[in-house]
């Protein structure tokens, strides 16, 4: 017997480590280049005062009072007290019509595919057409919202004029356009329940109000919780709709706190500083996917 | 007996759809509506339909030519551009990633993940006032390459993690099988591995475009002028009348054709790239 035929032969070959190697280069090279290298950027910007505007101007460094003056102005806290009011808003409608629909779609009906598919479609607009068709529908004098409303004998609303309004209708065209991403999940997680438990639940007796709320809700959360960090993140950072439906207007009073930081940034280049915002805003948003990831890590160990 | 009432869950069902649908509707019958017919009240349903909307984004006859439509149907073909090549390196590049993800542990794995998982979650304007002095400095702004290189980067920790999920559904006895036969394990994942998982690049390819499709705060900020795709375009779509409402619905009715029909090929993926692979099955 020869050699090589009692040991596989493999020859010309990559050792694995560097097909291995090979393989994910680019990636880290992109993600480096595109994450890791503008995030050790903005942190050494954050301590300067400049301005990409006038880079021929040295930097002066301040230190820390980037980061001193956007945490001691009012303004910016206001805007992220809207930001949440913002979140808050919109997760509310997401989550309550979303799985109120899902659960309305768990019968089986005719032509139950067809619906379901046509349920899903906000999702698939572009987010700054979802912008304009809400300005569009939810303007006071013409629009088709207030047409409707004027139907059922209530005054017409100044939808994007005041900042208390604008914040519920930038809040229903966020969750018009995201409802059917909790729809989806919320579908995937009641089918996950084994019908023999619900059906065990309604032989003892229970309503289905019952059932729904002790059984099905429960025994679904930690796939509506994976929902709903996804949504809580997205909605944090929303901004094209608010560039379409208000402009951050009346004022600044509809500026999210990404928003702030654009105009801080594309607006007046105050560089320096909008890297310090933007290292706030990484640092909140990397505290939250850490949460999710924490909680996909914990989920998957006990399945 | 107490049952369960139909009518309940048909009238939510209904109600959804009928909040869901009905501005889908509105935005495909106003994409058709002349000036006038936009802001009468009552709302028309019945009018006289008018194309110019859909003339100016296809770059089509006289309603092409005016002021307002001008570069409509050059920022089409940049959209198609950058999202179709966009997607390609992101798929591409993303696959290789996926594949060494799934099958090697190296030191700092985990740490590596989450990296990948974080570009899905980062507010794009914060990344982008780094972007913008980058990009200036390597002379990418306004450039379609520039485009195609941040549409591949929003998609790449996508495509790496939903591959990453399908590769795992491979068993890696067919690595270890071809490998004793005397296949590369180059070799082993070009002609066994990859076509196991080919409707797994095809669903990474769908999702990847849409969100190159629909993207826009990035290229708002990095190609407000020369290269705007679609999106950028028509957010800019102020006439001295006003809003161009015919283009802009006429405009999203374009941009959403793409996105159904990709949705409808990848509907049975559609939980594994909405939740970046977390959820769903995931065979090839």
């Amino acid at each position: 017997m020869d050699e090589s035929r009692s040991r596989p032969k493999r020859p010309r070959t990559l050792p694995d480590p560097w097909l291995c190697a090979i393989f994910i280069a680019p990636t880290v090279l992109i993600l480096t280049l595109m994450v890791f290298y503008p995030f050790v950027s903005l942190i050494r910007y954050s301590s300067l005062d400049f301005s990409m505007l006038r880079p021929d101007v040295t930097p002066v460094s301040v230190g820390w009072s980037n980061y001193i003056d956007l945490l001691t102005d009012k303004d910016i806290w206001q805007r992220f007290v809207f930001t949440g009011k913002f979140v808050l808003a919109t997760l509310s409608i997401q989550f309550v019509v979303g799985i109120a629909a899902a659960h309305g779609f768990q019968r089986d009906f005719r032509g139950r595919d067809l619906l379901f598919t046509l349920a899903l479609m906000p999702m698939m607009f572009c987010p700054i057409v979802v912008g304009f068709l809400w300005q569009y529908m939810f303007n006071s004098e013409w629009g088709m919202v207030n047409w409707l409303i004027s139907l059922l004998g209530i005054a017409k609303i100044d939808w994007l004029g005041k900042s208390e309004n604008a914040l519920w209708a930038v809040a229903i065209a966020d969750a018009w356009t995201w409802t059917p991403f909790v729809i989806l999940l919320a579908t995937a997680a009641f089918r996950g329940i084994p019908t023999d438990i619900r059906e065990s639940a309604q032989v003892d007796g229970a309503s289905p109000a019952f059932t729904f709320f002790h059984v099905t809700l429960p025994m679904s959360l930690p796939i509506i919780t994976i929902a709903f960090l996804l949504r809580l993140i997205d909605a944090f950072k929303q901004f094209d709709l608010f560039v379409a439906m208000t402009g951050g207007g009346p004022g600044s009073e509809t500026e999210t706190a990404a928003y702030s930081l654009s105009k801080m940034a594309f607006g007046y280049f105050h560089t320096g500083q909008a890297s310090a915002f933007a290292i706030i805003l990484l640092v909140l948003i990397l505290g939250l996917s850490m949460v999710f990831v924490r909680y996909l890590t914990s989920l998957s160990n006990r399945i | 007996m107490r049952r369960s009432p139909l009518s309940l869950a048909a009238l939510v069902v209904g109600a959804y759809l009928v909040l869901s649908d009905g501005p889908v509707i509105w935005l495909i019958l106003s994409s058709l509506k002349s000036r006038q017919d936009l802001f009468t009240l009552p709302p028309k349903v019945l009018f006289h339909p008018v194309w110019t909307g859909y003339q100016a984004v296809f770059g089509i006859g006289a309603a092409s030519t005016t002021a307002i439509a001008v570069g409509l149907y050059e920022s089409l073909v940049t959209s198609i551009l950058v999202s179709v090549l966009g997607t390609f390196f992101a798929v591409a590049l993303g696959t290789l990633a996926g594949y060494a993800t799934s099958r090697f542990r190296f030191p700092g794995h985990g740490d590596f993940m989450f990296f990948v998982l974080s570009t899905r979650m980062i507010p794009p304007v914060a990344v982008l006032v780094f972007y913008l002095v980058m990009y200036s400095r390597l002379g990418l702004i306004d450039t379609k390459v520039g485009l195609i290189l941040v549409t591949t980067f929003i998609n790449l920790g996508l495509a790496t993690w939903i591959m990453k999920g399908f590769f795992d559904g491979v068993p890696t006895e067919v690595e270890n099988i071809a490998l004793v036969n005397g296949y590369s394990r180059l070799n082993a994942f070009w002609r066994l591995v990859l076509p196991m998982v080919r409707g797994g690049i095809a669903a990474t390819a769908g999702f990847c475009f849409i969100f190159a499709w629909n993207e826009f705060s990035f290229a708002s900020i990095l190609a407000a002028t020369t290269a705007k795709p679609l999106p950028v375009k028509i957010s800019a779509a102020m006439g001295a009348t006003g809003m161009e409402w015919t283009q802009i619905f006429a405009a999203g009715v374009v941009l959403v054709v793409p996105v159904a029909i990709f949705f409808f090929l990848i509907r049975r993926y559609l939980l594994i790239g909405m939740t970046f692979g977390v959820l769903g099955k995931r065979s090839g």
